[in-house]
């Protein structure tokens, strides 16, 4: 079943009088329970399509489509789809720095409206349940970097997304931490059938995704 | 607010070190402590000032002054049935007749003018004066007087002294110019109402005393006339209603006609330097500006995974303002306290003193008016307010990309 598509996108940037195209119609399906990777070079447009995938830009030309609708960042919907069925994981883990784990993890529950005490809760089940019932009370600067991925994950799935879309989420870690943070990735595809669309340009990890996907020259093609 | 910025605001209070103790709170709330302080410090003593004022002016003065429209005396038996007419009057709480005068005072070669009052002594008139009577004594037997304190000092003159008191007599012109009468009073009691122009010029002594020097029959000048207090604002009214009764024979002067002009003088001056003082106030909201636009760059991240999270830019502004409003509130509630403090210091040192001769009065008293605290607290509040969501106004403007990008 469809869980998100972008089709025929393009997007191009006016850089001092330089038009770059940086998506030349693009089209990417996505079926849920999909671990999808996109590769590419640095520079290649990858934050530019899942910007728009993740309704935070819009596309010059073509469509977004979100389960049986189409979608556009323009929409007033979108900052609510962005809250309960999108879930983001970015390079820079992006953590409250006055908030602990729990409460950060808890903050996409409590910006839908869900009182602070059961977002927390729930919080604490899903950081227990991805190895972190230990480090409910740490602040971000008291965590390492792959546990600040992983509670950014966390952040991410507490809404129950329909998607999870990672930009380069190991992309600043080094070798075991990044190994941890697949790991889990993984699981939670096989375990829960959550879906993913991750950014990475590293091809050993994109090799565990059902799909990949390498973009270049603003075109996607099926790596596998 | 909404469950979000209720969560945030209940974390600032929850661990104030973490989020509102920030470096860039310190200047802001230096400034707006000390803006609010001197503010509030100016009103009070002003205020004070103010209040001291109405108060001597009050003491000094009469609430109303009847005289006959002719300037003749009234005599004895007039003055018993005016004031027992007068009695009746329930705005009325006491009624003096006097005797009143200008004189010179003199000490050898040294002469200054004065301002001569008899009264009856024999008990059936009240006198007001007592609460000035600061040496001395107050109930005057004939050839006694009561002395100003800063006319006394300037003659030179203690209590138990000799006192010459010169009238320039018309009666008594001859071939060689003005003779005028001379009358030797002892001074039995120094008067000191903390009014300098009474202060430099009063003279009491009893009316006998103060007929003979005019020569003229037992009778008085005029009466004074005191309201009971919750009339005193009005005497205006009182004696047009008291001028009505009585017919044009006799003119019935309200104190306003004499210092109204003054206090109002007074009041707007207080309410223009408080006008002045909110520009501090003001220069102080530019710290909280500042503030403000180094919380945001600082908490830029933050701002752009609350948007891709799906927060409002209200709800984050709003959030923002709660953090550095409840901060700043904090503040001008200290700077009002500091400012009550800075009038105590102001009102019990004893460095600077109020010129009597410029002032009217000689002493600062600071006085704190809830209502004075409450407009303090309005206008610094509201001022400061403006300052906070001047620069809150940009995340309206932030997209969510440009963040992302720029990290
Ligand atoms: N706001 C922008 N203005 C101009 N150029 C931009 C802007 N955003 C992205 N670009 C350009 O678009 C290209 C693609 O960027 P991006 O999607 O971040 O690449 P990737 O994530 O694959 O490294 C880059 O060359 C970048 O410089
Ligand atoms: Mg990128």
């Amino acid at each position: 079943m469809l869980c998100i598509a972008g089709y025929n996108l393009c997007k191009s940037y006016n850089d001092s009088n330089q038009n770059i195209q940086v998506l030349r119609d693009s089209t990417l399906e996505v079926n849920e329970g999909d671990l999808v990777c996109i590769t590419g070079q640095s520079g290649c447009g990858k934050s530019t399509l899942l910007h728009i995938l993740g309704l935070l830009d819009a596309p010059d030309s073509g469509r977004v489509v979100f389960g049986d609708r189409e979608i556009s960042s323009s929409f007033p919907e979108a900052p609510s789809i962005r809250n309960k069925e999108l879930g983001f994981v970015f390079q820079f883990h992006y953590l409250v720095e006055d908030l602990t784990a729990k409460e950060n993890v808890a903050l996409p529950m409590i910006i839908s409206g869900i009182s602070s005490a059961k977002a927390q809760r729930e919080a604490s089940t899903l950081l227990g349940s991805l190895g972190l019932g230990s480090r409910l009370h740490s602040y971000p600067n008291q965590l390492s970097g792959g546990e600040q991925q992983r509670v950014s994950l966390a952040r991410a799935l507490i809404n129950r997304p329909r998607i999870v879309l990672a930009d380069e989420p190991t992309g600043n870690l080094d070798p075991e931490h990044s190994a941890e943070v697949w790991q889990m990735m993984q699981k939670l595809n096989k375990d829960r059938n959550q879906t993913f669309v991750i950014v990475t340009h590293d091809i050993e990890s994109a090799k565990l995704a059902n799909l990949t996907y390498n973009l270049a020259q603003g075109k996607l093609n099926l790596l596998s | 607010m909404d469950k979000l910025e209720r969560f945030f605001f209940s974390r600032y209070l929850k661990s104030p070190k973490r989020n509102l103790l920030r470096f860039s709170f310190v200047f802001m709330t230096l400034g707006i402590v000390l803006s609010v302080g001197i503010l509030s410090a100016g009103l009070n003593l002003f205020e004070g000032y103010e209040r001291s004022l109405k108060e001597v002016l009050l003491g000094s003065f009469p609430h109303l002054t009847l005289q006959k429209s002719s300037g003749e005396y009234f005599g004895e038996t007039e003055t018993s049935l005016l004031v027992q007419q007068l009695t009746s009057h329930s705005e009325i709480d006491q009624i003096t007749p006097a005797m009143n005068y200008s004189v010179m005072a003199r000490n050898e070669n040294k002469v200054r003018g004065a301002n001569l009052t008899g009264y009856d002594f024999s008990g059936k008139y009240p006198v007001s004066y007592a609460k000035y009577i600061k040496q001395g004594k107050s109930t005057l037997h004939s050839g006694e007087i009561i002395v100003g304190s800063y006319l006394a000092s300037e003659l030179g003159k203690k209590l138990g002294d000799q006192l010459q008191v010169v009238y320039p007599r018309l009666d008594r012109i001859s071939a060689l110019g003005m003779f005028p009468a001379e009358f030797n009073f002892t001074i039995v009691g120094i008067y000191s109402s903390g009014f300098y122009e009474s202060d430099r010029s009063m003279l009491i002594s009893t009316v006998e005393d103060a007929q003979s020097m005019l020569n003229i029959l037992p009778g008085f000048g005029k009466l004074e006339i005191h309201l009971d207090k919750e009339y005193i604002d009005q005497a205006a009214d009182v004696a047009a209603t008291l001028q009505g009764s009585l017919g044009s024979e006799y003119s019935v002067y309200p104190w306003t006609m004499f210092s109204a002009g003054l206090l109002r003088l007074v009041a707007m001056e207080k309410w223009l330097i408080f006008i002045i003082f909110c520009f501090l106030v003001l220069i102080a909201g530019i710290n909280v500006i500042s503030a403000v636009t180094t919380i945001i760059l600082d908490k830029t991240n933050e701002i752009a995974v609350l948007k891709t999270l799906g927060s409002s830019s209200r709800s984050i502004k709003r959030m923002l303002s709660y953090q550095v409003g409840l901060v700043a509130l904090a503040a001008i509630v200290a700077g009002q306290a500091f400012g009550a403090l800075l009038s105590f210091i102001v009102e019990k040192q004893g460095l600077y003193k109020l010129k009597g001769d410029v002032y009217f009065i000689d002493s600062l008293t600071a006085s704190i008016s809830p209502l004075n605290q409450v407009i303090i607290f309005a206008v610094a509040a509201s001022l400061v307010t403006l300052c906070i969501h001047y620069p809150l106004r940009q995340i309206d403007r932030m997209q969510i990309i440009e963040l992302l990008r720029n990290q």
